[in-house]
């Protein structure tokens, strides 16, 4: 009971937030220099549909009205229309959302698991061999500069070894073809996710690894660690299931708090392998001045963050029976 | 009275040091910074040497695309003729600056903030914290394209400028956390009860408290703030008139020359990752000198 009123208290302050980076994403567009109105509508329009587009977006009334307009706009999702693609925004959107959602939880997921698991190995050798391999590796992949660790694996994987395909997500002759199937066409998809999956993976497990690693050691000093030794309990036992279960909870907070720099990566990546989700699209709709759909891209993945940071706290205290709202 | 005992700041200074000696991670990420500090000096040598060398307009007459390594051009030419090595090193100082005013810049704010929310309390607390929670959540990088979208180009220092507005919050919630405890100790009370003003409590007793704190955190801000800027400039955001690594990037990947040159691809992104781990490496060290539990726990084995 207690849990719930905290999702919920926390959802309204989610509300709130969201409310003021409208309020300010709106301002700011509005009292930039330059003419609003040729930003928002696309200038290859007819002038008969560019005035419809203007009263729909209400940009020939005063600027108490027109914030009015937008976040009625908003909330009915209007988000008006690409200038590049000449269709509603929110269609685009939707479109690219799953790939995004599929690349970014499958890697966050992935070098999360990894990370714990290393870091927890990492730990139990300390000060030896092992220890200082995995550090420095993770120390070293974690500061690796993506874009260009992407190029490198592109140029290495798909163009020297031609292991995987340079860039996208589908192959036209594949879903083109009425007779593959449903896992062809899966199978498709994971050989071109391969490649963005791995630069993800390798940029982000290091920064778990090293968590894992600090709160391991720390957990191994606690009392009911000394009781298990004192009962005679496997040193493994004692590793897997005493102290790894309680150390990793760092790791899912660190999760919440690396959110932030891990869209960031996802973007970039995209951008590299064009795969076809939001953060590319948020990039390329800036370069080629497509306001609209950058609105939106940016919204959304504003969205998505606060969301995923309530969705990780309350994670932690469904996983920490410590913890109580 | 010797010199260490007449300076008590070079006292505590030489004591960290001493420390930070023994870490090798110290060791090796202050030896990089040395090295990419000297090639930032070194920037100012080739266009000197001769004016094709300029990192920007420097072309050379006698090259009209993308050249391999040679005794002229050490590290090749780009698809201009322009010199690989001048724009490297032009690259060490726009990173050098980039990075270090967004960390002051965010590290001031961050530690003016904190100290602030941590001393007033109450309603100013929450208000302050509540915006740093807000601020801290979202994503530098896709901050400053959406801006950019607004505003059109942006220049180097506004980059700058909004990377630090954005970077403050992690620092202030440290900084905060800090005041909170020494808010109860007896050396405020008594400076409270000697009439100090709160301005004068925040900025005379409780930041020379905080500082080495802050110190420590500048060295991620730096960090971050590089890769923030190369990342903008590698997708083509950057500033125009500056030649930083990620603008590099940004014309090996656009010009499509990332498989027929690997001397063009690979020393910018190289130096961007190496100077991004000599300032990690130098954050851990750091952390050892001023968080003695940490030192305690590697010198038990």
């Amino acid at each position: 009971m207690e849990l719930r009123k905290y999702i919920g208290r926390r959802l309204v302050q989610v509300l709130i937030i969201f409310f003021v980076i409208l309020t300010v994403l709106f301002l700011l567009f509005r009292l930039a220099p330059g003419d609003p109105v040729s930003r928002m509508v696309d200038p290859d329009m007819t002038p008969e549909d560019a005035q419809r587009l203007k009263v729909e977006l209400g940009l020939d009334k005063p600027l108490g009205v027109q914030y009015l307009i937008y976040l009625k706009n908003f909330f009915t999702g209007h988000f008006g229309f690409s200038f590049h693609y000449g269709e509603p925004v929110v269609k685009i959107i939707w479109n690219r959302l799953p790939n995004t959602v599929l690349l970014f939880t499958t890697s966050i997921i992935l070098s999360a698991l990894v990370g714990v698991f290393l870091g927890k190995i990492a730990s139990w050798h300390k000060g030896k061999k092992t220890d200082s391999i995995l550090t420095i590796g993770a120390l070293v992949t974690h500061t690796l500069f993506l874009p260009w660790l992407a190029l490198i694996l592109i140029w290495v994987f798909s163009y020297k070894f031609s292991w995987f395909p340079i860039t996208g997500m589908v192959s036209e002759d594949v879903w083109l073809d009425p007779d593959s199937g449903f896992i062809a066409k899966s199978l498709d998809v994971m050989h071109h996710m391969v490649l963005p999956l791995f630069t993800l993976f390798l940029i982000h497990f290091g920064a778990y690894l090293l968590i894992m690693r600090s709160s391991m050691l720390e957990t191994l000093k606690e009392d009911y660690i000394l009781t298990a030794r004192a009962k005679g309990l496997e040193e493994k036992v004692i590793r897997d299931r005493h102290a790894a279960p309680n150390a990793a909870l760092p790791v899912v907070t660190s999760v919440g708090l690396s959110l932030a720099f891990s869209i960031n990566g996802g973007a970039l990546t995209e951008t590299v392998f064009t795969w076809p989700g939001i953060g590319r699209e948020l990039v390329f709709s800036v370069s080629q001045n497509d306001y609209p759909l950058a609105q939106a891209s940016f919204l959304l993945i504003a969205a998505v963050v606060l969301v995923s940071n309530v969705v990780v706290d309350v994670l932690y205290a469904y996983l920490d029976p410590r913890i109580r709202y | 009275m010797t010199a260490r005992e007449r300076f008590p700041l070079l006292n505590s200074f030489l004591e960290g040091w001493s420390i930070f000696k023994q870490s090798l991670l110290g060791r090796i990420g202050l030896a990089l910074l040395i090295l990419f500090a000297l090639m930032a000096v070194c920037s100012y040598i080739p266009p000197w040497i001769d004016p094709m060398y300029n990192p920007m307009t420097g072309v050379d007459p006698d090259i009209t695309c993308c050249t391999p390594p040679s005794l002229r051009h050490w590290l090749g030419t780009d698809f201009m003729g322009r010199d690989i090595l001048s724009q490297l090193l032009a690259g060490a100082r726009v990173a050098f600056m980039v990075g270090i005013s967004a960390a002051v810049m965010s590290i001031v704010l961050g530690v003016a903030i904190g100290m602030t929310a941590g001393y007033m309390g109450r309603f100013i607390d929450t208000l302050l914290m509540r915006l740093a929670d807000m601020i801290m959540v979202m994503p530098t990088l896709l901050v400053v394209l959406i801006l950019a979208a607004i505003f059109g180009q942006l220049n180097i220092w506004t980059i700058v400028l909004i990377i630090a507005l954005f970077r403050w919050p992690g620092v202030s919630r440290i900084i905060r956390g800090q005041t909170l405890s020494l808010k109860q100790r007896p050396f405020i009370e008594a400076a409270k009860v000697a009439g100090a003003s709160h301005f004068r409590i925040i900025f005379q007793h409780i930041m020379p408290n905080v500082l080495p704190l802050a110190f420590l955190f500048m060295t991620f801000r730096v960090t971050a703030a590089i890769i923030t800027e190369a990342a903008l400039a590698f997708l083509g955001f950057g500033d125009p008139g500056t030649v930083s690594w990620g603008m590099m990037l940004q014309w090996v990947w656009k010009t499509g020359h990332m498989f027929k040159a690997p001397y063009w691809l690979l020393p910018p992104g190289m130096c961007i990752s190496l100077i991004t781990l000599s300032f990690y490496m130098l954050g851990r060290a750091m952390d050892e000198v001023l968080d003695p539990r940490l030192r305690k726990e590697d010198q038990t084995d």
